[in-house]
């Protein structure tokens, strides 16, 4: 059974489409991450998966069914917008919101103590939250999703405003909460993050899912999308080619869709003034396939379409 | 449920225990026995207790009848012969003022008053004219001399309510009067902390983790609850306070012996109370719900308050007509229908049929608000940026 199961979910506000047709499972014991531009449709759509928004079309499917309020509180939402209240103290703060979510006020005690000693906030519980700082009211929002142990957590955006110390640590828990076989749906824009962390992912883009699958699988797709050369003289200005980045003395060229890094082999052999001691395909980033994706809409160096590869992905994966 | 009761528990802590609630809570009864004390003590600390004197020209009083007329001040009244022994003890101020009776009394019934600096009060007044009452009926029997000096006390029935309205139970008549201010202080401020609550979570963008821990419903009802439980405290203080202050009060107050428990007015208001505080509640929430700012929900709701603060503003028409079809009409409309209707009360009887049809159209119209500020709630309550207008948000409630 799907933890959560998406399928061609649209919205529409007023004139705006703000989802067209997204479809997405997750999976029991995996980081999912869900992905796409600014204005893309991702919070809208996990608003709708968490039944906040109604859909206009298309069916969400939560542990097995519709989301009812028992089913409420084994999820950990960290919204987009964080909120907490700001004139409350900070214990009594996440006890409530841990009450809410069904756990009684003697647990949620004992498990706050353990949580505000990890993220090194014990000394802070009684504070408004408004006297903490940005990053301290980021910790406090990451333990009101986790307090009451859920067993799917929906973070949007979770290391947004987190120091690298903590940006660890949260990195640490997310992985602990997966080898604890919970599911965790992931929103984020850094794709370091998702390459380290994420199992699988969707790439969502104007309201349509464009890329989903396993994140090996996925940039074994797109090798030969990009290349690493070593060597002298100008590697830039090529035919072809989106972007030559200089790394220490080794060059790394993002190809558009459909170009032939034998092409581009040719065009740098031609030139009379670069030598070249190397040259091969490179396996590229999700950064690098994201912003291919995006920018020129399509799903895969063979310039087959994205549904294609959608399709394909999801045969793979079932 | 149980989230329902956490919320109500949450924000009724959350408000009694703020400093706004209980500094209001405690400032009018305690403002109000700050007037009532100063004003005791400016009428006390003022009261001149000298004798009033008269000079009987026209030969119709008897000091020995002063006993026959009731005099409350206790004030002596003093004979003089004539206006010259009376004015020197006024100079000599044996006495405070003196009464004289010019020889054509009985044909003019006019009396001169002659006095210092202040001339005396309504009371000793009141006294005098008794103990004048007093002789100009001495010659009559007991029975009609006393009834003669008491005057007439008329009690008016009226059938359909079977409610009694005398003269004599002032108190009764102002109770209602004053009841209603502090039901509708209660009620105005409750929904203001509403409106407040809904906002605030609204600013602090919490919504999202609650629409994902608990229902819209229980959401705003627990809210509802809490407020209303808050209200009702501050509501039992005031009553407290008066029932103690009328306890104190009455042994030296003749007119507070005559308070009775008003059952039936507090019937109707029980009707009338949970129902108006409903639908203002659900007008504040979709306020709250539809503005981004909490500054900005207090100024539409300042401007929404004047729908049902109107009865205050036509107190005048209504306490010198309570039948006038402004009060009628105001008695049927659902947002003033409770505070109209509670001001009516003392001063007449209120048809039945008002009462009854202003009840069903205030019944009606709040469903109709929770209905709709549902909707309202739902589509504004993640509004960060932009506010809900009254376009989008009439267009959300018909569901376009």
């Amino acid at each position: 059974m799907h933890t959560v199961e998406v399928s061609h979910l649209s919205k529409r506000f007023g004139d705006t489409q703000a989802v067209a047709d997204v479809s997405f499972a997750v999976e029991p014991g995996e980081i999912f991450g869900l992905l796409g531009p600014n204005g893309a449709g991702k919070t809208t759509t996990i608003r709708m998966m968490l039944d906040i928004f109604r859909p206009d079309a298309g069916t969400v499917s939560i542990f097995g069914g519709q989301l009812d309020l028992a089913k409420k509180r084994r999820i950990g939402y960290m919204p987009e917008d964080r909120g907490l209240y700001k004139d409350l103290k900070l214990e009594p703060t996440l006890i409530y919101l841990a009450t809410l979510k069904g756990l009684d006020a003697k647990t949620a005690h004992s498990r706050l103590d353990e949580w505000l000693e990890r993220f090194d906030l014990a000394e802070h519980r009684q504070k408004k939250v408004q006297e903490l700082s940005g990053g301290m009211q980021q910790k406090a929002q990451i333990i009101a999703t986790l307090l009451h142990d859920p067993d799917l957590i929906v973070a949007d955006e979770p290391f947004a405003a987190l120091d690298p110390v903590n940006t660890r640590l949260v990195k640490q828990i997310l992985e602990e909460q997966r080898q604890a076989g919970k599911s965790i749906l992931m929103s984020t824009h850094q794709m370091y993050q998702v390459e380290a962390l994420c199992d699988r992912i969707v790439l969502i883009d104007e309201g349509r899912t464009v890329l989903y699958g396993a994140v090996d699988e996925i940039k074994r797709s797109f090798a030969g999308n990009a290349v690493v050369i070593e060597g002298q003289g100008d590697f830039t200005d090529i035919p072809g080619v989106l972007e030559a980045r200089k790394h220490n003395d080794t060059w790394h060229l993002a190809l558009q869709v459909g170009t032939d890094p034998q092409a581009v082999f040719r065009t740098l052999a031609a030139r009379e003034n670069v030598k070249i001691e190397r040259f091969e395909l490179e396996e590229p980033s999700l950064d690098d396939i994201f912003v291919n994706v995006v920018q020129n809409g399509a799903a895969n160096p063979s310039a087959v379409s994205g549904a294609t590869l959608r399709t394909r992905l999801e045969a793979r994966h079932e | 449920m149980n989230n329902l009761w956490l919320i109500a528990k949450h924000e009724y802590r959350g408000t009694v225990f703020k400093r706004a609630f209980i500094l209001m809570t405690l400032a009018i009864p305690l403002g109000l026995a700050a007037v009532i004390a100063l004003t005791i003590f400016v009428v006390t600390s003022g009261e001149n207790n000298l004798p009033v004197g008269y000079v009987d020209q026209a030969g119709v009083l008897n000091a020995t009848r002063q006993s026959l007329a009731p005099t409350p001040t206790g004030i002596e009244i003093r004979a003089f012969p004539d206006e010259e022994t009376a004015l020197a003890a006024l100079e000599g101020e044996e006495i405070q003022a003196f009464f004289v009776l010019p020889s054509n009394y009985p044909n003019t019934l006019q009396t001169d008053l002659y006095y210092l600096q202040e001339p005396p009060s309504n009371d000793v007044w009141g006294d005098f004219d008794n103990f004048v009452r007093a002789n100009l009926v001495a010659s009559y029997p007991d029975e009609m001399r006393k009834r003669l000096i008491e005057g007439p006390n008329i009690t008016v029935h009226d059938i359909v309510s079977k409610r009694e309205f005398s003269e004599r139970s002032i108190v009764n008549v102002i109770l209602p009067f004053v009841a209603s201010f502090f039901f509708f202080v209660a009620t105005m401020s409750a929904s203001g902390y509403m409106l407040q609550v809904v906002a605030t979570e609204k600013e602090n963008r919490t919504m999202e983790i609650m629409v994902t821990s608990v229902t819209p419903g229980q959401l705003i009802g627990g809210k509802t609850v809490g407020l209303l439980a808050a209200a009702l405290t501050q509501l039992s203080i005031y009553v407290i306070a008066a029932v103690v202050g009328l306890i104190v009060a009455a042994p030296h107050v003749e007119a507070l012996q005559q308070v009775t428990v008003p059952w039936a007015y507090l019937g109707v208001m029980g009707l009338f109370f949970i129902p108006s505080y409903a639908l203002i509640a659900a007008v504040m929430v979709a306020v709250g719900a539809a503005v981004t700012k909490v500054q900005e929900a207090q100024q539409v709701a300042g401007l929404l308050n004047m729908l049902f603060i109107l009865p205050i503003l036509m107190t005048v028409v209504i306490i010198q007509n309570p039948g006038h079809p402004l009060a009628v009409f105001l008695s049927l409309f659902p947002t003033t229908a409770f505070l109209t209707i509670s001001m009516r009360w003392g001063l007449g009887t209120v048809p039945l049929w008002q009462i009854g049809i202003g009840w069903v159209l205030l019944i009606v119209t709040t469903i109709f608000m929770v209905w709709a500020a549902a909707r309202v709630f739902r589509a504004g309550m993640l509004r960060y940026g932009q506010p809900l207008n009254l376009k989008a948000a009439v267009a959300v409630i018909r569901g376009d």
